[in-house]
């Protein structure tokens, strides 16, 4: 087989990376979500503003990343905090990623079971998706990137297509006023717009991938900048649809706003079919790179072969799936992820990147 | 607080659950890597038996073969090689003038006869007059070779033979053999007249606007094809032997200032361990050289069309030609190529790029149409709009059977008249196949096994497939369709995504020698995606593909 420097990953397919990763369950819950934290119709103010922190925290990833170049996280945390600390922190990551991944995959099929499949178990919906997200990662990382290639643009054009469709009972009233309570509540609902934005995490593993890591910054601003866009959007057009009230009482306002959509005299009447498609895919996305990175974690730090850790990942993910007993257990369990996510990705990387900063000027003070 | 965490343990189902989950892709992984391993294995057993084999014969191989140059012997050891044969001809002579035997050896059949008798003949016998004097004939009766090639024989092609295992491949292949008594090195004409076809407009790759012209089943014939495209002194032919029983001529086309060189290398190396007694058409080497032989896409292109191959070799691609089939394979090949018919850059390209365009929609349509079909009629009535719900269910309501058998009945029902159509005698193929369509689907209406709907579905899907430009192609979308039928069938929409997402998958982590399948679509090249699914003027696209890696990059300007 020709070796060829494609190996690697571009710098377009890191931010593609991180833009699927970040673009998942949340789309469909984020306007409920942020409206009973904020409980104004600024939402999308908040959503801008946890964005613009999300890029700050990944910035910071990056730079960490950066001084290590073509090493994981996994590899280089031993590096800094030492073999145990280290180790105990590979630990924790893997953990947080293999539980969102099984966060996802119950996910897809609470929202599969309830709108386009009643009645089928959940083992059969689970399974074969599973199935298929390990039939791509075991391709690597290259494969997983072309692939999440591909949804992009079909997930760009179809969301567009459904939002542009949407303006047709959209009403300004709904969002206004602006800062009609002041600051204070935009500010309340930062915590829970950030989560929105986990998967930036991300880059702590594929900066190790990329063919140019000196451009990893872009592609983590243009990765959290295109959610940022589609958050606001949505966020915007269903608030503006449903107002601030209608939001608050439904479990997904976002696919509910595409139901209530008719348009008569086209192919397909009604949209929630695309929509649910892209979100399908999406989730897919979300759920193989979380997978991907939590058995790629365990390679690492085991001296394992990354296969076999694929495999053994399987039956844990479908485990922690399936404990859930319903929805609402289910997003508690999300808030628990999500906590998790903030701390470890949020602080922990400045607290690395200052002692791994410490470390290297003792170096230098020493020589 | 112990009681809330013991209700959050699993169930022993879900347990048992997650031991199949483990299980069914481990045994299905297991499963393929036997398989690839079982072909090493096999390849590996042969080679050592092989090894064996040489062994023993190479003490007996000593035996002298040689030719003395006494007349009578050294055509007693051609007889008992070859004399066995019907169709080998000796013919024995005096040269004229002269005393001296000698006898040519020939093919019927295979040699120009009318060569032989009107030049080799007549220049020996009639007009042979030995002008290098003859007082030398008396003392030395024997004519030196040098002499025959510079004087007497008006042939292009001489070369010498020394010993047996020289001569009689190449007599076999159409050579005439020229023995002289006294001269130990025996001449080789070259007479061969091989049996062509002229050369024909290629019948499974029509166009409306390009050349004419096809590859034949002679391999000169093909390799001047190309040479006559246009001079260029960098289209590089390098010559193969493959078939270890029946020796095949292989050429391997490539033009030396553009191609990869690591590629052309990679190609070699996979034609040089094609191990096989007998490669009877391109379609062995192709299987034999391609990356993945589990995959249902083809990963080689062949095509019969001269001007293809050419513009493939100006993209750095190679070309791989067997004697005795007129389809020449390309490699690397890219899902898109196989998408492009030679006539999108024939046409302006506003057409083209529309053409292409449509192309790859029916490619959609004959993958999923039949797919979303079944999920949408027998999962999700409420995604389509209302009266056309109403409408298909009034059309269905007297069929028996579920939505997946329905559209099963007719997809097979095509498949069987595509089949019977491409067997059948060419006058009787069209009228069957418009008979069998129209007949069994009007019946099959009538009767109320299938909707009308159904019919319609099928017959869409049906002629979709047959715009997709390459034929190889078109067969693993075919049966791919299959496949989706059955996971609408099982999972509605939910299934069809999920099977879109595996052949993604697929598609993405294929290779053909060393370029992603899926390329250009992915890895974004945007430089390549001026000849993706549109087709840019050619005064924009200055550049060759960037996926190949090219020597020299730039096309023009």
């Amino acid at each position: 087989m020709i070796a060829r420097p494609e190996e690697r990953i571009t710098t377009p397919q890191a931010a593609v990376i991180v833009i699927n990763y970040i673009l998942g369950v949340t789309f469909l819950t984020l306007p409920r979500v942020t409206v009973e934290a904020v409980k104004t119709p600024d939402v999308w103010i908040t959503v801008i503003l946890g964005g613009l922190i999300t890029m700050i925290a990944g910035v910071i990833m990056v730079k960490l990343s950066q001084r290590y170049p073509e090493k994981t996280f996994y590899q280089y945390s031993q590096e800094i905090a030492g073999k145990w600390v280290g180790g105990l922190l590979s630990l924790f990551t893997i953990i947080y990623f293999f539980s969102s991944s099984a966060y996802d995959a119950r996910m897809l099929v609470e929202v599969t079971s309830y709108f386009l499949l009643e009645g089928t178990p959940s083992w059969a919906l689970l399974m074969p998706f599973m199935w298929v997200g390990l039939y791509l990662i075991m391709g690597g990382i290259n494969p997983i990137a072309r692939l999440y290639e591909i949804i992009f643009p079909i997930t760009l054009v179809i969301f567009t297509l459904v939002f542009f469709i949407s303006f047709q009972i959209f009403e300004v009233d709904n969002l206004r006023p602006v800062l009609g309570l002041g600051v204070a509540p935009v500010l309340q609902g930062t915590k829970s717009t950030v989560l929105a934005y986990t998967g930036v995490e991300i880059m702590l593993i594929i900066l190790a991938f990329m063919k140019q890591p000196n451009k990893a910054v872009q592609a983590v601003l243009i990765g959290t900048a295109v959610p940022m866009l589609f958050y606001v959007m949505t966020v915007v057009i269903v608030i503006g649809a449903l107002s601030i009230d209608g939001v608050i009482t439904r479990t997904w306002p976002t696919i509910d706003l595409i139901r209530s959509l008719e348009i008569t005299g086209l192919l397909f009447e009604r949209f929630e079919s695309f929509f649910l498609v892209i979100w399908i895919m999406q989730i897919f996305s979300t759920f193989t790179i979380t997978y991907y990175a939590a058995a790629l974690g365990l390679a690492q730090l085991f001296q394992k072969d990354i296969h076999r850790c694929m495999f053994y990942l399987l039956p844990v993910i479908y485990i922690i799936a399936m404990t859930p007993k319903n929805i609402n257990d289910l997003f508690t369990f999300a808030d628990l992820v999500g906590d998790t996510a903030l701390y470890l990705f949020g602080l922990l990387p400045l607290i690395l990147l200052i002692v791994s900063r410490l470390k290297e000027g003792k170096h230098e003070a020493k020589l | 607080m112990w009681q809330a965490m013991v209700s959050y343990l699993a169930d022993w189902q879900v347990f048992v659950q997650a031991i199949v989950v483990f299980c069914v892709p481990y045994v299905i992984a297991f499963t393929f890597r036997w398989i690839r391993s079982a072909g090493e294995r096999e390849t590996t057993n042969i080679k050592a038996v092989d090894h064996e084999d040489q062994q023993e014969i190479k003490p007996s191989e000593v035996s002298a073969d040689h030719f003395s140059g006494d007349f009578t012997v050294d055509m007693q050891l051609v007889r008992n090689e070859i004399g066995h044969n019907s169709d080998v001809r000796f013919r024995e002579f005096y040269i004229g003038g002269t005393d001296i035997r000698a006898a040519i050896i020939f093919v019927d059949g295979l040699s120009d006869k009318d060569l032989i008798d009107k030049h080799i003949m007549k220049s020996l016998m009639a007009d042979f007059s030995p002008k290098y004097g003859r007082g030398q004939l008396e003392v030395k009766p024997a004519i030196p070779n040098e002499f025959l090639k510079n004087h007497v024989l008006p042939i292009s092609g001489i070369k010498e033979a020394c010993d047996l295992k020289d001569l009689v491949p190449q007599v076999l292949r159409g050579s005439t053999a020229l023995l002289i008594d006294g001269s130990s090195e025996v001449l080789i004409l070259s007479t061969t007249k091989a049996k062509t076809r002229n050369v024909d407009e290629p019948t499974s790759e029509a166009l409306v606007r390009g050349p004419r012209i096809g590859f034949t089943e002679a391999l000169s014939d093909n390799t001047a094809l190309l040479r006559r495209h246009g001079e260029n002194e960098d289209l590089t032919f390098i010559k193969f032997q493959v078939g270890k029983r029946a020796k095949k001529e292989l050429v391997i086309a490539y033009i030396k200032e553009i191609a990869n060189p690591e590629l052309v290398e990679e190609v070699k190396n996979r034609i040089k361990k094609i191990d096989m007694d007998d490669v009877p058409e391109s379609g062995y080497v192709e299987q034999l050289i391609e990356d993945n032989y589990l995959s249902p896409f083809p990963q080689v292109q062949s095509t019969e069309r001269s001007d293809r191959v050419m513009s493939a070799l100006m993209e750095g691609r190679v070309a791989i030609l067997l004697d005795g089939t007129p389809f020449a394979l390309i490699v690397p090949v890219t899902f898109s190529m196989l998408m492009q018919s030679p006539e999108d850059y024939y046409e302006r390209w506003i057409p083209g790029t529309l053409v292409r365009l449509l192309r790859f929609f029916t490619a959609l349509i004959s993958l999923f149409v039949p797919a979303l079909y079944i999920s949408f009629i027998s999962f999700h009535p409420g995604l389509i709009p209302t009266k056309l719900a109403i409408s298909v269910a009034g059309t269905r309501e007297g069929v028996p059977f579920p939505a997946l058998i329905e559209a099963l009945i007719m997809e097979v029902a095509i498949e069987i008249l595509r089949e019977a159509g491409l067997r059948l005698p060419k006058p009787i193929g069209p009228a069957m196949g418009i008979v069998g369509g129209l007949i069994i689907g009007e019946a099959a209406v009538q009767a109320g096994i299938v909707s009308p709907i159904m019919v319609i579905v099928v017959a869409i899907t049906a002629i979709s497939s047959f715009t997709i430009p390459s034929y190889n192609l078109g067969i693993p979308l075919r049966i791919l369709r299959f496949a989706s039928m059955f996971c609408a069938a099982v999972f509605g929409l939910y299934g069809v995504i999920l099977f879109f997402l595996l052949l993604g998958s697929h598609l993405v982590k294929m290779k053909s020698f060393g370029v992603p399948y899926a390329s250009p679509a992915v890895p974004y090249r945007l430089s390549d995606w001026k000849d993706f699914l549109v087709r840019m003027p050619l005064l924009m696209m200055k550049r060759r593909p960037k996926m190949m890696h090219t020597k020299d990059s730039i096309r023009k300007g």
